[in-house]
C-alpha cells in the first residue's frame, strides 16, 4: 500500500526537503502533529462506538424498520468520523452524535416517508391532529397511570409511531434519552420554546392514545361508578 | 414556605418531570405535590408515561451492525 505524506508542501519549501530555519522558526509542525490517522480512528471508536445501541434504538423510532435503522446508524458513524476533527473534546459527544443522526435522518430518510403535514405541524391546532380519546373514560388518574403501566411495549411503540414526527422526536429525546431542553433545541435546530411545545403536545397525544388503548382492553375503567357523580348513562 | 398552589404546580409539572426547573421552583412543586393528591396523581401519570416509553424503546443493535460500522471506518481510512 502506498502511503501519502500529509504535508508534501513543506518538502518543497526550499528545494532541499527541509524547512528554512531561522532563530525564531518553531519546530517543524510535522513533529508536533501527533494525531496519526490510526490514533484518530482508535479515539473515535473508543468514544463513539459505545453509543451504538442507543443510536440504533433512536434510529428504529425514526425509520420504523430494522433495515433502514441499520443504514441510518452506519451513515451516522461515517459522517461523524469524517467530522470528528470538528468535535471539541470534552463537550457533549452524545448530543453531537444525535445531531448528526437527526440531520441524516431528516435529509435522507424523511424524504421517503414524508408525512402529509410535515413542516407545519407546530402551527396545527390540537383538534386538527385528531385521534385523541378523552381520558374521562378512565376511572381516576391513578387508575389511568396503572392502566398505562400495564400496556404491552408494542402498544407504546404504536402510540409513539402514531404521533407527528417532530413531536415524537422531542418526546423521545427528552423522555427516553434524558436530553435537556437546550440539548434537544440544538439537536432539532429549533428554539427552546418550540421544543417545549412539541414535548407538551406530544406527551398529551401519547397519553390520550395510551389511555384509549387501555380503555379498549378494559384496563383502568372498571368500577368507575363510585367516582362519577352521574351513573345514569352507564346502563 | 407557602404552598405554590395547583395552578403553578400543574403549569410546571412537565418541566419538573424533566428536571428543567431551578432548585427553588422544583422545591415549590415538590412541596405542593406532597400535600395535593390531585396534582400528585397527575404527576404519577406523567412519570408513568416516561417510564413506559423507556421500557418500550430499549433496543440492542444487531450483532453485525457494529462490525459493519468498523469495516466502513477502516475502508474510509485506507482510501486516504
Amino acid at each position: 500500500m502506498q502511503l501519502l505524506l500529509e504535508r508534501p508542501s513543506t518538502l518543497q519549501a526550499n528545494g532541499l526537503g527541509l524547512p528554512v530555519m531561522t532563530s525564531d522558526t518553531p519546530l517543524p509542525s510535522t513533529v508536533q502533529e501527533t494525531t496519526e490517522p490510526a490514533d484518530k480512528r482508535d479515539l473515535f471508536e473508543e468514544q463513539a462506538l459505545p453509543f451504538i445501541d442507543q443510536l440504533y434504538a433512536a434510529a428504529m423510532r425514526m425509520t420504523r424498520n430494522p433495515s433502514d435503522a441499520q443504514d441510518l446508524v452506519q451513515e451516522t458513524f461515517v459522517k461523524a468520523f469524517a467530522a470528528f476533527k470538528q468535535f471539541e473534546q470534552g463537550t457533549n459527544l452524545k448530543a453531537w452524535l444525535y445531531r448528526i443522526l437527526t440531520n441524516t435522518f431528516i435529509n435522507t430518510y424523511r424524504k421517503k416517508q414524508r408525512e402529509p403535514y410535515q413542516g407545519t405541524i407546530d402551527e396545527l391546532e390540537d383538534w386538527q391532529l385528531g385521534g385523541a380519546v378523552s381520558t374521562t373514560a378512565m376511572a381516576s388518574r391513578s387508575a389511568e397511570a396503572e392502566a398505562i403501566d400495564h400496556l404491552p411495549d408494542s402498544a407504546v411503540k404504536d402510540a409513539l409511531q402514531a404521533i407527528p414526527e417532530d413531536f415524537r422526536l422531542a418526546v423521545y429525546f427528552a423522555d427516553v434519552e434524558g436530553f435537556s431542553y437546550q440539548e434537544i433545541a440544538e439537536i432539532m435546530k429549533t428554539p427552546i420554546g418550540t421544543v417545549m411545545s412539541r414535548l407538551h403536545r406530544g406527551r398529551r397525544l401519547l397519553r390520550d392514545l395510551l389511555s384509549g388503548y387501555a380503555a379498549e382492553r378494559g384496563l383502568g375503567t372498571g368500577q368507575a361508578a363510585s367516582q362519577k357523580k352521574s351513573g345514569s348513562t352507564k346502563k | 414556605m407557602t404552598d405554590c398552589g395547583c395552578e403553578k404546580a400543574k403549569a410546571e409539572l412537565e418541566e419538573y418531570l424533566h428536571n428543567e426547573l431551578c432548585r427553588e421552583d422544583a422545591a415549590d412543586v415538590r412541596e405542593h405535590l406532597a400535600s395535593c393528591e390531585d396534582c400528585r396523581s397527575e404527576h404519577l401519570v406523567g412519570r408513568t408515561l416516561t417510564e413506559v416509553m423507556q421500557r418500550a424503546c430499549k433496543e440492542s443493535a444487531p450483532e453485525d451492525l457494529r462490525d459493519m460500522v468498523l469495516l466502513r471506518l477502516r475502508a474510509i481510512q485506507s482510501a486516504h
